[in-house]
């Protein structure tokens, strides 16, 4: 006979999972007092929200389920944003939570909430278990939907009387799920070839074809057949804040990245482009711009894998559903029977000097050019977490990874305070990786409880806090488009982060915008930045912006992609 | 008005997800019908609805893990992969654009 928080345990294993992400309470305890022998680490985290978002960072990472436990109440409530940003960013992610023991489920009881509810728009699957019998039948489902086609996050919701309780365990079980009449199309079992020759003769009639790529890319372990395919398309390319990474960058038809913060090529080629073929993105409106104005000549080729995804902006010529682990080679085999046009012409225009940036090196931007120092120092196949706001759009702009999950960010969401506890995640399951967390001094202080686990585990962490003493995104469009009126994002009445972190124990420094205006930096400077990243211990940066410093290029909230702000306009 | 009838297994939430589909993108739910169906349910759902809504809905419906089928009673409308069933795509962009 085991006791439910045992066959959870042994469920979890037997998926394959050895590291779980939590904050213990009431509700969960059983399962806490099972952890001990079972097989499953448990990483303490200093909140529910850190324990997600670190799941979410070894998810990321490894491509692999992250699991988070919490209890039940504010416990379960407080994994809700991290549950949201795992939709949002198809990471597979499963969340156990404590609930009050069944007798007590609807009677408002202490720490009572209906997490199965309130997650409901924001899970993949979800299950409140009802009796010891179901644990590990939901536990194998709840895996599958995580794992499969789109990935995203699963709630598995157990009342503490399920884990307490006794029952004979035949071990783990594995789910198949109920086929459906096009789950062919939609799971890989990519059978449906005649639109094929659709895609070539749309190349054929395009004079000015581009090609975009998103997170469907890593998601689909296809990056070296992508690779191969945009070398044999040798077309304009660019991709999403979650494509970066997918495409070499140094791929003589790569522009970066596009949309909002995009770069000037990127926008401008697909403000011309006539052929848009999409790989693995949903094209979010920050990606976009206005979505009535977004491409406005081309015809679209969505390779998509979530038949969700396909026509939320507009509709595309040719949808192709399914993995790009099947599509791509399909579509690549078939390609090589066909002669494409040259578009030497075209590439030479979308990729030419003339849409380089204005400032391509920075120099009118201290901030650029300590990140651009930073990243240039940094070992190969390190990974990057960025946080939200100016600084992570500096990063994307700046930071160019060749590894498809190099560069890791909370980027559907948009969740202030993701960065530090994902980068925990992140050194966990790459312990000999070189991680770096840039982060604002907004999204910093959101998480910042999350120093002490970053302590407690040893992990050499790299911290670095881009402090403007701003909100500094919000400050920007209040700027841009607010009339300069700052209200409350002014932070300059932060706390000395440098002192913090020592009360932390962790080492941390300071660095102004003056160690930058030398170009090249002073030996001095390169040696700090050169023993900060190569640290064996976890190490803090403070780098004090400039607090009105802008993020450009930038697309206005409303505008089209072509409307894109090069640089600072003076304020109407 | 449209009808739309939506074949599911009938486990935890599927029919709380069909319905979130409609009431998050604020579409009032005059008529709702479930009930069994065969060796599955079903539930017939009359919103409101433009084109690009139709195809929207469609597609996020057969996303949800325990949905089975999804028509239209306009038509023999059964789900297809693209276009929206009984779309041409000159509408379903103009409508996109609108």
């Amino acid at each position: 006979m085991l006791k439910g928080a045992d066959i959870v345990l042994k469920c979890l294993r037997a998926e394959g999972v050895e590291l779980v992400f939590g904050y213990p309470g009431g509700a969960i305890m059983p399962l806490y007092d099972a952890l001990e022998g079972s097989g499953v680490r448990h990483i303490l985290t200093r909140h529910e929200q850190g324990a997600v978002f670190a799941a979410e960072g070894y998810a990321r990472v490894t491509g692999e389920v992250g699991v988070a436990m919490a209890t039940s109440g504010p416990g379960a409530t407080n994994l809700v944003t991290g549950i949201a940003d795992a939709k949002m960013d198809s990471v597979p992610l499963v969340c156990i939570t404590g609930q009050v023991r069944s007798a007590l489920i609807g009677t408002d009881a202490f720490q009572e909430t209906d997490v199965f509810g309130v997650t409901l728009s924001l899970t993949k699957w979800s299950r409140l278990v009802r009796t010891i019998d179901e644990i590990p039948e939901a536990i194998a489902e709840g895996f599958y939907w995580a794992r499969s086609g789109r990935p995203g996050p699963v709630v598995i919701d157990i009342p503490t009387d399920m884990l307490k309780a006794k029952k004979e365990f035949a071990g783990p079980v594995k789910f198949t799920p109920h086929a459906r009449p096009a789950d062919a199309k939609a799971d890989g079992g990519f059978t449906d070839t005649g639109f094929i020759e659709k895609i070539v003769a749309l190349l054929q009639q395009s004079s000015k074809p581009v090609a975009l790529v998103g997170a469907g890319a890593k998601l689909s372990g296809a990056i070296p057949e992508l690779r191969q395919l945009l070398d044999q398309l040798n077309i304009p390319t660019f991709a999403t804040v979650h494509g970066l990474g997918a495409v070499p960058p140094e791929a003589a038809y790569y522009l970066g990245m596009v949309g909002m913060h995009g770069t000037r090529a990127a926008n401008t080629a697909l403000n011309e482009t006539d052929l848009l073929m999409i790989f693995g993105a949903r094209l979010d409106d920050r990606v976009t711009g206005e979505p009535t104005r977004f491409a406005p000549h081309a015809k679209i080729v969505h390779f998509e894998i979530d038949p969700a995804q396909l026509d939320r902006v507009r509709p595309c010529e040719i949808p192709v559903i399914g993995n790009l682990a099947d599509t791509i080679p399909a579509f690549q085999a078939e390609l090589r029977r066909h002669t494409l046009p040259d578009f030497s012409g075209w590439r030479a225009v979308a990729c030419g000097e003339e849409r380089a940036e204005l400032d391509p090196r920075g120099l009118a931007q201290p901030t650029i050019r300590f990140l651009d120092e930073l990243f240039s120092r940094l070992p190969q196949d390190s990974v990057v977490i960025a946080d939200v706001g100016q600084h992570q759009m500096w990063a994307a702009q700046r930071y160019r990874s060749s590894s498809p999950r190099g560069f890791i960010t909370s980027g559907g969401l948009g969740a202030m305070g993701f960065a530090l506890p994902a980068a925990v995640g992140v050194q966990l399951a790459k312990p000999d990786t070189c991680v770096l967390c840039v982060s604002g001094d907004g999204g910093f202080q959101m998480n910042i409880q999350e120093l002490a686990t970053v302590h407690r585990l040893g992990l050499p962490v790299k911290m670095v806090i881009i402090d403007n003493k701003y909100l500094g995104m919000v400050r920007q469009w209040q700027q841009l488009f607010y009339q300069r009126n700052y209200a409350e994002t002014d932070l300059s009445d932060n706390p000395d982060f440098v002192e913090i972190a020592k009360a932390y124990k962790i080492h941390s420094f300071r660095l102004n915008e003056d160690a930058m205006r030398e170009f090249p930096v002073s030996t001095e400077t390169g040696d700090e930045i050169d023993r900060f990243l190569r640290s064996t211990e976890p190490e803090l940066l403070v780098f004090d912006c400039a607090p009105e410093a802008n993020v450009f290029p930038m697309v206005p909230a409303g505008a089209a992609l072509s409307e894109m702000l090069l640089e600072e306009e003076p304020t109407q | 008005m449209q009808s739309f009838h939506i074949r599911y297994r009938n486990t935890q939430g599927t029919l709380m997800r069909i319905l979130n589909a409609a009431s998050r993108r604020a579409l009032d739910l005059p008529a709702v019908h479930a009930e069994p169906s065969e060796h599955d349910h079903q539930v017939t759902l009359s919103l409101e609805v433009n084109q690009k809504q139709v195809g929207q809905l469609f597609r996020e419906w057969y996303s949800i893990a325990d949905v089975i089928k999804v028509n239209s009673g306009a038509a023999a409308d059964t789900w297809t992969a693209h276009p929206p069933a009984g779309v041409a795509l000159d509408e379903a962009r103009a409508a996109a654009r609108a």
